[in-house]
């Protein structure tokens, strides 16, 4: 495996994946976008979501109160799912950064470093909050003619939360991440 | 696993881990770095895949044919399913999103699972190594979109709450659905591309081992 300079990648001869990036002051990019992520975690999870109104009715959904229908629905396994995909992982992928990323700015590494790191790449391809995106927008139009929907404050910091987490992740590369816990000392 | 030619790692008894990309010796059994267990290839990679693909086939049919929805309104209770929620777009003249909802849920769960299949096929007999490698980029890439369909369950049902004058209920395909995309991200993620490599180098060298 070459070393690299910041800015450059490592392309495999036999099938052309990408198999090594090394960014420009990637820790301290993750390092601030995971932090943005949190805070955009808590008030994404913490306001209105999307609001209806029907007539003269008004409701209000928070972002885990579309798991949360299904399960009263008599759905727990569906409900069980959704809140993974939407709430679960993000969660698990924003501390886990944070636990593991911010000592590396000291060349420190927590107990069980290793471990959660092993489950934040995991959590990686669960998260699908870009998915639910999409599912917003098909259902602002499904319910068009119903009802009549409005995006509230949650729903913004949603939108930023996948742009910060997405660049959270993108910023670093996986094995530059294992290299760093290396030679962090505990 | 096939013999392989002696200038790659694995015939030296080197293996890349499968978490952090450290090479070390297989027999170690453990990542010195990250502790997972470290192996040359997916463990039982094919038989996992299949055994995940056939079962995604299986639920393929009730998640298409059970309604996904159930729309209670003044008009009468109505029961939508995948398809049919698509027609309804398509008749509302909201073009893009029967496309959108249509390449989602119906074309992408196909596609992957037919990709998956010739993936599995060529990891047998080591087909265009190249091209099949760039399939399982894009097969593991575009299967969580077909998620999409669940999620407009779970935000219709959860933010049409009682009170209105209409009531939204999940249906039992939601959930055949979901686990239709659950199973085929597990089948993508248990497939080795490498097996595919391994077969296409045994075949351009047949019985040369040194």
């Amino acid at each position: 495996m070459p070393e690299l300079d910041e800015g450059e990648k490592a392309v495999c001869p036999r099938c052309v994946g990408v198999l090594f990036t090394r960014g420009r002051n990637s820790l301290h990019r993750t390092a601030a976008c995971a932090m943005a992520s949190a805070v955009l975690f808590v008030v994404a999870n913490s306001f209105p979501f999307l609001t209806l109104r029907a007539g003269f009715r008004e409701s209000q959904m928070l972002l885990w109160q579309s798991a949360t229908g299904l399960a009263a629905e008599g759905y727990p396994y569906l409900a069980a799912a959704v809140s993974v995909l939407i709430v679960g992982a993000p969660a698990l992928l924003i501390g886990g950064l944070l636990y593991v990323v911010m000592p590396l700015l000291w060349e420190r590494r927590l107990p069980g470093a290793i471990p959660l790191c092993r489950w934040v790449l995991h959590a990686r391809r669960w998260n699908m909050m870009e998915v639910f995106l999409l599912g917003v927008l098909v259902s602002l139009l499904k319910l068009g003619s119903l009802a009549t929907l409005m995006l509230g404050t949650s729903f913004w910091a949603f939108l930023a939360l996948i742009i910060c987490l997405t660049a959270a992740l993108a910023s670093i590369h996986p094995r530059e991440l294992w290299e760093h816990i290396d030679q962090a000392h505990r | 696993m096939r013999e392989l030619p002696n200038e790659f790692a694995a015939a030296r008894g080197l293996a890349v881990c499968h978490v952090c990309g450290l090479a070390s010796p297989v027999s170690a059994g453990q990542c010195p770095r990250c502790r997972a267990g470290i192996h040359l290839r997916n463990r039982e990679s094919l038989q996992r895949t299949w055994a995940f693909t056939i079962a995604s086939v299986l639920l393929y049919f009730p998640a298409n044919l059970l309604p996904i929805l159930r729309v209670e309104s003044i008009a009468g209770p109505q029961s939508s399913t995948i398809i049919s929620g698509v027609i309804q777009f398509w008749h509302e003249e909201d073009y893009p999103v029967a496309i959108i909802i249509f390449v989602a849920s119906v074309m992408i769960p196909i596609l992957k699972i037919i990709a998956i299949v010739c993936l599995c096929l060529a990891a047998g007999a080591g087909w265009r190594p190249r091209g099949m490698t760039r399939l399982y980029r894009v097969t593991e890439f575009v299967g969580r979109w077909s998620m999409v369909d669940v999620f407009v369950v779970a935000i219709l049902v959860g933010v049409v709450q009682l009170g209105s004058t209409i009531s939204i209920h999940p249906g039992a395909g939601a959930v055949s659905f979901a686990a239709v995309v659950v199973l085929t991200m597990f089948a993508a993620m248990s497939f080795d591309p490498r097996l595919i490599w391994d077969a296409a180098a045994a075949r351009a060298q047949p019985a040369h081992q040194d």
